[in-house]
């Protein structure tokens, strides 16, 4: 079946997107390189959850991990400045490159947004979601709101570990 | 589903390995606190496929993956907390350099 085989290499990619990401993490010396790197193996793992049939924790998995953590590990970088290496923000060498990409998918991304039309409804049933909030809502109930307090022992721990004491 | 769950295993093993290299071997505190994301990440990929695995009728597996992301959001803001007051006292993010609180 042609599913199967897509599925395969599909995985196959992934694999090799994930391993050489958390590869170049380890590897690269340059420390922004490094967390782009990581960023990108976080949604190589979101496309295997995918793969997995939890499209729910996919989705998680970006918005957590490639959206808030990568975002925090960059201000982690950019507060921790290494000596001998100056940098511009915006217009660095790589400019022309990243018009390279970036072009065609804002082109990609106009036309599909100005021809599209809607067909037809959305499919019934909610992927692995409904399950899921049930095993937490109800089964887990206790540990869920224990780890929303640790949440917010960590946010206030790390405002406490952060803070000036000079105000 | 054509791809057997031993494979993601098997990538969630690797992965974890490689983090544990990272961290082993890099001395920037901030590559260090990735390589410990990517450790969560590998197990986060062992507890979903082990849900499929298992069959089961709701979705244990997962609920643990979405306590593993508290837990990991959690580490990231305090490990960066702690670098930064690290990185204010002296300027340096290499562990080998941070020993102030060693005996």
């Amino acid at each position: 079946m042609s599913f199967d085989i897509i599925q395969t290499a599909l995985f196959a990619l992934l694999t090799i997107g994930v391993i050489g990401g958390a590869a170049g993490v380890v590897l690269i010396n340059r420390i922004t390189a490094a967390a782009l790197l990581m960023a990108f193996t976080f949604l190589c793992m979101a496309g295997m959850f995918v793969l997995l049939g939890a499209e729910t924790i996919a989705a998680f998995q970006v918005l957590i991990y490639v959206g808030a953590i990568t975002v925090l590990i960059l201000y982690g970088v950019m507060f921790t400045p290494q000596r001998e290496r100056p940098y511009a923000l915006f217009f660095q060498k790589q400019t022309p490159l990243a018009a390279l990409v970036v072009v065609p998918i804002a082109i990609a991304v106009a036309l599909l947004a100005f021809t599209f039309r809607d067909g037809g409804k959305a499919a019934a049933g909610g992927g692995d979601l409904p399950a899921l909030a049930t095993s937490v809502f109800r089964d887990f109930a206790f540990p869920f709101e224990v780890a929303s307090v640790l949440l917010l022992a960590a946010m206030v721990g790390a405002i406490v570990l952060v803070r000036r004491d000079d105000e | 589903m054509s791809v057997p769950v031993g494979a993601f295993v098997a990538v969630s093993a690797v992965l974890f390995f490689i983090g544990v290299a990272g961290v082993l071997v890099r001395r920037n505190a901030v590559v260090i606190l990735m390589c410990v994301e990517l450790m969560l990440n590998a197990t986060n990929l062992a507890l979903v496929a082990f849900s499929r695995r298992a069959g089961l009728p709701d979705e244990r597996g997962s609920v643990f993956v979405v306590f593993i992301f508290v837990i990991a959001a959690a580490e990231v803001a305090v490990g960066l907390a702690i670098v930064l007051s690290a990185y204010r006292n002296r300027p340096t993010v290499d562990v080998d350099e941070i020993h102030a609180m060693k005996g």
